[in-house]
């Protein structure tokens, strides 16, 4: 064998079998069938890396954190504070203090639209677009509602882009503080552009915040090369635990904004007249946090890391391409969405079949999808649609997956047609 | 379906799929002394009921049903059962429909005709999916709203 290097850059292949075996529960069988699991977009499956992480941390290291002075808190402090570091990296953010430790991506731009909402002032707007998740849109109209703000929806192509120059004749008058727009769809599957808006959005005045719900799992993230100002993201769809999420944002940004919730450890002072808050990121982490979720949630980041993301880029890009390709091949079967850059989530439709009665019949084959207005009703609305069947692919995620839903879905098209 | 064909075609009656796929009381009056409402925010299924009355004698009744197979069959096998009965007996069947669904089915088969709910017994086996149960009683939910407008 030659030992000469290759001059192209080798994408590593995924040993996809050897993956599938730190899962345990992909060995479990529904309705007497092999669990066919296509529904990673909602919450992802948990490698034995995290589940024995946590049930370890239970079993061997645990005490509340920041608060004891005895060596069981001080180990469990340094397993949660060394979380903070890894996600710092894995975001490439410029330190650590600027990652805090939410419950969900629902709660850090809840906390966004609470801490950084009070900042604004009336006259001030919002901009977010149509394909934005629930989670990135009432929060922003409930700031609305009580701080006196505009809130601006940018219009999606046909084909589920992004239309850049609407959202630019949006952004026009100034007027703008905050963008609001999802790194990746988790109806369309659509990657936004995300450095050309931020440039956009800067250019204007505005800050922005990305809701990478969907995107960090997919590939890698780096918020300093996107020029983002805050960016979420939800453990449970990393295949960590539930229970924990995280916001990054700028630390002028985080240290100018008041607190979100009040009680222990934001503090720094308290007496009966006033308190005094805690540092970033502490004055945003209220209470006794989730703290062996972040412990889970760091062995996520450490597995994750492990395999690498070219790797899972590659790995879901040939996914997709095929799902793409087979499901065209469904008589009657109808892809909403055909965005310029797309990440492993599919939507579709079918003549004459309901996407709840499409997600049934799936099930009792044992395979597991997603069906429904996926937390994004406007966006089904401007799509012209009340409910999509939608197929998301993960790591574990074998070709031989997709072949089964393909072929069920004929067969299920003949049973109602 | 050709594999499995057991539980799958219990779920999906032969009936269930031919009236979602050709309804038979699908439509609307534009005459009516009773309409209803039924929607399901979690999904985004709607049905809307257009009902004639005689007195309290259910004269004639159409639905227009935007949802999955389940919700328009249960419409429309509605409509056919409750069609030519007073609105007490439609309230009633409402009841027994509801009991099949959510209740644990007898250990004791007891065939007493008055316990038998006919053709809407294809949704008996919607016990065991929870999930789907709100399809099926959606349309009742609709005629339940209908009848609150009726003096009775
Ligand atoms: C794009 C997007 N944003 C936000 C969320 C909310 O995530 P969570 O429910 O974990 O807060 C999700 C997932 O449901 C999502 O897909």
């Amino acid at each position: 064998m030659s030992t000469q290097t290759p001059t192209v850059h080798a994408v590593p292949q995924l040993d996809v079998h050897a993956i599938r075996q730190q899962f345990p529960i992909l060995g479990e069988k529904v309705h007497d069938r092999p669990l066919v699991f296509l529904d990673s977009a909602a919450s992802a499956q948990k490698p034995n890396a995290v589940i024995d992480c946590m049930a370890n941390t239970m079993r061997h290291q645990y005490a509340n954190i920041h608060r004891g002075l005895h060596w069981m808190s001080e180990r469990t402090t340094e397993a949660y504070e060394g979380v903070r570091d890894l996600v710092a990296d894995f975001l490439n953010a410029p330190s650590r203090e600027e990652i805090v430790f939410t419950r969900n991506s629902t709660e850090a731009i809840n906390l966004v639209a609470h801490s950084f909402g009070a900042l604004l002032k009336p006259g001030q707007a919002v901009l977010i677009s149509q394909m934005e998740h629930h989670a990135n849109l009432v929060p922003w109209q409930m700031l609305r509602d009580w701080a006196g703000i505009d809130l601006r929806v940018a219009p999606i192509t046909d084909d589920g882009d992004l239309d850049i120059e609407a959202y630019k004749a949006l952004l026009a008058d100034g007027k703008v503080a905050l963008v609001a727009i999802t790194h990746m769809s988790n109806v369309l599957g659509t990657i936004t552009p995300a450095k050309q808006i931020a440039d956009m959005a800067h250019a204007a005045g505005a800050q922005v915040l990305f809701d990478g719900s969907q995107s960090v799992v997919h590939h890698k993230t780096d918020v300093q090369a996107l020029g983002a100002d805050f960016y979420t993201f939800t453990g449970h769809k990393l295949y960590g635990p539930t229970g924990i999420g995280v916001l990054w944002g700028r630390r002028d940004l985080l240290e100018q904004m008041p607190p979100f919730l009040g009680g222990g450890d934001m503090i720094s002072t308290v007496t009966f007249e006033h308190s005094t808050w805690a540092n970033i990121p502490h004055k945003f982490e209220a209470g006794t946090p989730a703290i062996v979720e972040t412990i889970g949630l760091g062995a996520a980041i450490e597995w994750v890391n492990k395999i690498g993301f070219d790797g899972i880029a590659a790995h879901e890009a040939d996914l997709t391409t095929h799902a793409l390709q087979r499901l065209a091949t469904v008589p009657g079967l109808n892809i909403v969405g055909h965005p310029r850059v797309r990440g492993g989530v599919v939507s579709f439709t079918m003549a004459d079949v309901h996407p709840h009665d499409i997600a049934t019949l799936l099930d009792r084959n044992g395979i597991a999808i997603r069906a429904g207005h996926h937390c994004a009703e406007p966006l089904m609305r401007r799509l012209g649609l009340s409910a999509t069947a939608r197929a998301s692919f993960g790591i574990y995620t074998q070709k031989e997956e997709i072949d089964v839903l393909a072929d069920t879905l004929v067969r299920i098209r003949d049973f109602f047609v | 379906m050709n594999t499995s064909t057991t539980e799958r075609d219990a779920l999906y009656d032969r009936l269930i799929v031919e009236r979602a796929r050709a309804p038979l009381y699908a439509g609307r009056f534009e005459e009516a002394d009773a309409r209803g409402d039924g929607r399901n925010p979690l999904c985004g299924d709607k049905t809307h009921l257009d009902i004639v009355l005689n007195g309290h004698h259910i004269q004639d009744i159409k639905h227009q049903t935007r949802g999955c197979a389940i919700c328009t069959a249960a419409a429309d096998l509605m409509a056919e059962h409750i069609r030519g009965g007073s609105v007490a007996q439609a309230l009633e069947l409402s009841g027994r429909f509801r009991a099949m669904l959510v209740e644990p089915p007898p250990s004791v088969v007891v065939d007493d005709q008055s316990a038998s709910l006919g053709t809407l017994e294809v949704f008996a086996p919607l016990r065991s999916h929870k999930a789907r149960i709100r399809c099926a009683e959606l349309p009742w939910i609709a005629l339940k709203e209908a009848f609150s407008h009726v003096d009775g």
